[in-house]
């Protein structure tokens, strides 16, 4: 077990190496290309600047990330209620808590399972030792973050993220906040507690209520109820107005075709004539034209174009007529 | 005889889109689309039943951002722009229908509709917040507010400072805008978490809502389920579960009203369904199709072949349905107070945008079932919750469950593989707000607006409506962008504040850009 061990240390140490080297290797190139292109870009790189000038931007004085951070370099984990049996954590440790760990730890270290420790402590006030009950889930070395399956509704749960070495021990790095999972029905405690509010109270005390301790709510629509909360019918369509309008059509994905026909009529004559369309005036725009645009519906359209003079003198009417006809085929092929 | 309260909610919201830098922004129309066919009906239909004497009870939220964006000036300006545009356009449709009589008619509706809408926001001077204020002075209308900037609250909870944020901002913020506190809090999502009654019990709120499994697998077991508001344990603030029975009547896509089909269809939009050069000046300068409001189909039936819309019937529709609600209300109550032995309260909570913007004869529906419910019987009585509190002070006193009325009851919606890696961001920027907080309890000048700053920041990345996008997998790329934008923002200025080295030309340019909450005080975080 020692020798494997001792072997497997060694490889890494190899790869370690290697990974300086082409690291090394790889500083260099670029340090020569950035020599290079300093002597052959000098002027490029002058030109193209004042292109950017401006006198009003203001100056950064460093530059700022445009992303987030992978994560803040602290040793935290944080657990929060998805509902009432799933929770779901996310942690982070500190490259200083990883030496701090490698250090005191040494192979066992690298032999020893990421684990998180999920633990009942419903109750009670929890000092590591004391929890109902607890179960591992072991984690990879890349994950950040996990939903874990309590299966307990109404209890309260908090989880270590630590290392389980081989000898069995369980070496605890981050502990978690406490929450509590909800009731996933209705309480079995039916304790009546009644408030009148203190301001109240002085005013309403000795005119009596008539709300007894009487029977507790009838089972009928009790059933009701607890039917529609779980047949799904609960989930309400929230945000109507985020989601994207054309998906709902597309999703049934059933070929289709859409033809529409319009007309467009246009013509143009002396820019102070009046103008009308079917009887209606039409705005001619200021070189005399004008342009009329319609949907055509099947069938025969008539509409005379009728154009008077400024002084009435003159009159012209010319009439198009349009007629539509629509023909629908369809196949499905087997 | 009186044997039921209803207490109709309708929860208005959109996040804080609202880019200066850009002359046209895609997602800016949200918040266009729900004035011209949301909010302005329902100022409508709030007028009409005032001038006529109804004696109406709604009550409604006005979310801080919605507010924020409905007074800001750039803002007024472009739905201007924007509703003008509208109205050239079907101006434009009324001449090319000239030959399809039942398509020029809806033609001539809508420029009605869009010309009433200018109306009515011109009257206004652009401030509609202003008509929600005279209804709720009038007494018809309650108004409650929500968390700033609808942050998740149940997924902020490792970080209360943060949760007190969200609610002490929203506070002030109401007391600025209408002279007087709120009593009512909507939780973004109905999310709440056992404890934060604590908090908003501090900032003066008496009562939220909460879905219905919030009270009924609350502890103990509530006598009266869902029919009676409870108080929260060790703080009083009393909490009211969603009826679920007439939610489904109106939410549901299958069974609920909007379905019906002589409603007017959702999908069948212009700018989608004409040709593109006509219709290239009226959708994104990009080119990109979208909505533009002029729909001309109704529902027609389960098939993608859809008949012109008849408004006349979708109107008789709509007083058959709110004839059809209030009969099963009735009916509800009735049986409720059986063996109650009290007036039930019903709870009927829904999405304000639900209303015109989605189902499009929604507005008329409640205008036909409020007007029946005060004329038509005396069974049923509108109310708010804050009169029904004045009016019932002794309930029973529990401690409601953690819920939301989001997808499956509870937090999944906000918290899954898309959208789960924000967490670790917020809860990081949430502390640092804390520390700076701690670290400067008397700042002024320029340290004061950058901490300012860095706290409206925090706000705006906390938004449920940016997770909840990333959850729905579609056109995520905007909510993530923001997320990230607003998160990066914040720690620069933390960086910055931390350093002594705030840069006041970068401070006021995200200033101008995140002008939200402009008399917010960092010193709430704690």
């Amino acid at each position: 077990m020692a020798l494997l061990r001792k072997i497997k240390q060694k490889i890494k140490d190899l790869v370690q190496k290697e990974k300086v080297r082409k690291q090394e290797a790889k500083r260099k190139r670029a340090e020569s290309r950035e020599i290079k292109k300093e002597i052959l870009g000098a002027q490029e790189m002058a030109v193209e600047q004042t292109k950017f000038s401006h006198p009003e931007t203001a100056p950064f004085r460093r530059t700022f990330p445009t992303d987030l951070p992978y994560q803040y370099d602290r040793d935290r984990i944080v657990l929060q209620v998805r509902d009432p049996r799933w929770i779901h954590a996310y942690w982070e440790i500190s490259a200083s808590m990883i030496e701090r760990l490698k250090n005191n730890l040494r192979d066992d270290f690298f032999d020893a399972k990421r684990v998180l420790r999920v633990y009942d402590v419903s109750d009670i006030i929890f000092n590591g030792e004391n929890a109902h009950r607890f179960f591992d889930i072991q984690v990879n070395e890349f994950a950040n973050n996990w939903y874990i399956n309590t299966e307990g509704p109404d209890r309260s749960w908090c989880v270590d993220f630590g290392l389980l070495l081989v000898s069995g021990r369980f070496v605890t790095i981050l502990r978690s906040n406490t929450v509590r999972t909800p009731l996933e029905g209705p309480s079995w405690i039916t304790d009546e507690e009644w408030m009148i509010p203190e301001d109240m109270f002085a005013r309403l005390y000795g005119m009596g209520f008539g709300l007894g301790r009487s029977s507790p709510v009838g089972k009928a629509w009790q059933e009701r109820v607890k039917q529609l909360l779980f047949s799904g019918a609960m989930a309400s369509p929230g945000m109507a107005s985020m989601a994207s309008p054309v998906k709902k059509e597309l999703k049934r994905r059933q070929f289709w075709l859409l033809v529409d026909c319009e007309l467009i009529v246009y013509g143009a004559t002396e820019p102070n004539a009046k103008v009308s369309v079917s009887g209606r005036e039409v705005a001619l725009r200021p070189d005399g034209t004008f342009t009329l645009r319609f949907a055509l519906p099947d069938g025969r359209q008539v509409m005379p174009v009728k154009a008077v003079s400024s002084d009435k003198m003159e009159e012209r009417t010319i009439t198009p007529v349009v007629s539509r006809e629509t023909k629908i085929s369809c196949s499905v092929k087997e | 005889m009186v044997k039921g309260y209803l207490c109709l909610v309708l929860h208005g919201h959109l996040p804080f889109v609202r880019h200066p830098e850009h002359e046209n922004f895609l997602e800016e129309d949200w918040f266009y689309e729900a004035i011209t066919e949301t909010y302005i009906p329902l100022i409508s239909c709030f007028e009409r039943l005032c001038e006529e004497k109804v004696d109406f009870r709604l009550t409604v939220t006005l979310s801080p951002t919605l507010i924020s964006m409905l007074n800001d000036p750039l803002l007024q300006e472009r739905y201007l722009k924007h509703i003008n545009r509208l109205i050239e356009l079907a101006h434009k449709e009324i001449e090319r229908n000239s030959w399809q009589p039942a398509f020029q008619k809806l033609a001539i509706m809508y420029l009605n509709q869009f010309c009433k809408a200018r109306d009515t926001f011109e009257r206004y001077n652009r401030h509609l917040v202003r008509a929600f204020k005279n209804f709720q002075d009038a007494g018809k209308l309650e108004i409650m507010t929500c968390a700033a900037t609808h942050g998740y609250l149940p997924l902020m909870d490792v970080c209360r400072a943060s949760v007190r944020a969200q609610v002490k901002v929203a506070v002030s913020h109401y007391e600025s805008v209408f002279g007087r506190k709120p009593r009512g809090m909507w939780l973004p999502e109905c999310g709440y978490q056992p404890g934060h009654d604590e908090i908003l019990k501090e900032a003066g709120i008496r009562y939220f809502f909460s879905d219905s499994h919030g009270v009924l697998h609350g502890t103990p077991r509530p006598k009266y389920g869902v029919f009676a508001p409870v108080y929260c344990k060790g703080t009083g603030v009393a909490c009211f579960g969603r009826d679920l029975e007439s939610s489904k009547q109106v939410w549901s896509s299958i069974e609920g009203y909007p379905g019906d089909y002589n409603y007017r269809e959702f999908y069948r939009d212009i700018g989608f369904d004409l040709e593109y050069d006509y219709v290239r000046p009226y959708i994104h300068p990009d080119g990109v199709r979208i909505n533009t409001g002029i729909k001309y189909y109704r529902i027609t039936g389960n098939h993608s072949h859809k008949e012109p819309y008849v408004p006349e019937w979708a109107q008789e529709t709509a007083a058959a349905h709110a004839g059809n609600f209030m009969f099963n209300r009735q009916k509800q109550a009735e049986y409720l107070y059986d063996f109650m032995k009290k007036p039930p309260m019903l709870v009927s909570p829904y999405d304000a945008e639900l209303f015109g913007h989605w189902w499009y004869e929604g507005p008329l529906w409640l205008d036909f079932l409020m007007r029946k419910i005060v004329f038509d019987q005396d069974e049923l009585r509108l109310i708010t919750p804050s009169e029904y509190l004045a009016e019932n002070r002794r309930h029973q006193v529990i401690t409601p469950s953690l819920s939301s009325w989001g997808w499956k009851g509870y937090s999944e919606m906000w918290l899954q593989g898309p959208n789960d890696w924000i967490y670790r961001h917020l809860h990081v920027a949430s502390d640092r707000m804390t520390e700076l907080a701690k670290d400067f309890p008397h700042a002024d000048g320029l340290l004061k607006r950058a901490l300012n700053q860095a706290l409206r920041e925090l706000l705006l990345a906390q938004s449920s409506d940016w997770a909840f996008i990333m959850g729905t997998g579609t056109h995520t790329s905007y909510a993530v962008r923001r997320t990230k934008e607003h998160l990066l923002r914040f720690s620069r200025l933390f960086e910055d504040i931390k350093s002594n080295s705030i840069d006041p030309n970068w401070l006021s340019d995200i200033e101008y850009k995140d002008n939200i909450f402009p008399q917010i005080d960092y010193r709430v975080h704690q």
